[in-house]
């Protein structure tokens, strides 16, 4: 019908569906990535479909789960830490290229939108999706990978 | 275009359900029912229903599987603890 739905339709499919894969098969920590992914794919495709739908209250649901997608992640980090600190997951290059998709889609919506409210309220949303994706990434890479910057009390155990 | 968008959710849905029932070991679980959790919030968003898809994100993307991690945690060292007295 029109091509932000289009555009969410091709996100929400393969996204989603390489996250499913990724979740199913595999070792742990290939799950743990993409279970982290699949809300970073998920949150540009809602900010999508609320531009097709032409509906601007739709952009709260990606503003939720821009907040909760990562607490989840941070949740799996915590409790499955154990697990996970034998044999660290590290991929930068889905996180950079998911957190980098997110970026393209939000500033894309914002020009679309212009100046006002709404604009502020897709910022915010995007500056949540990509700063809780780098933390929560980095959280699972454990106490090791996270040196420097893990001011965050869920790394240590 | 609504129409294939609403089967390619569904297909997801179905198939991230699959794999959730198929998943023996409960900690996995909880990680495909994160994620089938965000994938019944697209399924609701496609409906036309925004309302039920906020309240499944936030049930789905966290409660969910902080309850069951909680909850293998706390079977497996009461499973230990036996262990150990016996």
């Amino acid at each position: 019908m029109n091509g932000w739905i289009l555009a969410a339709t091709l996100t929400l499919g393969t996204g989603l569906a390489a996250a499913l894969w990724g979740v199913a098969t595999g070792p742990l920590r290939r799950r743990v990535v993409a279970q982290n992914l699949s809300t970073a794919v998920a949150c540009p495709g809602l900010l999508l479909l609320a531009q097709g739908y032409d509906r601007p209250s739709y952009v709260d649901l990606a503003l939720v789960l821009a907040l909760l997608g990562p607490v989840g992640t941070l949740v799996f980090a915590r409790l499955l830490g154990d697990e996970l600190a034998e044999n660290p997951p590290r991929a930068r290059i889905a996180t950079g290229a998911a957190a980098g998709f997110g970026a393209v889609v939000v500033l894309a919506l914002c020009v679309v939108t212009g100046p006002g409210r709404a604009t502020a309220k897709l910022l915010v949303t995007g500056a949540l999706l990509i700063g809780g994706n780098l933390l929560a990434s980095r959280a699972l890479a454990g106490p090791a990978g996270a040196g420097k910057g893990s001011g965050a009390p869920w790394t240590t155990s | 275009m609504d129409h294939i968008l609403i089967a390619v959710a569904l297909v997801l849905v179905a198939a991230g359900a699959t794999v959730a029932v198929a998943t023996r070991d409960p900690a996995r679980q909880s990680l495909v029912l994160a994620v089938l959790g965000v994938l019944l919030a697209v399924l609701f968003t496609v409906l036309q229903a925004p309302d039920v898809a906020l309240s499944q994100l936030a049930v789905g993307s966290a409660l969910t599987p902080l309850l069951l991690l909680l909850t293998v945690r706390k079977v497996r060292r009461r499973g230990q603890r036996e262990g150990d007295d016996e």
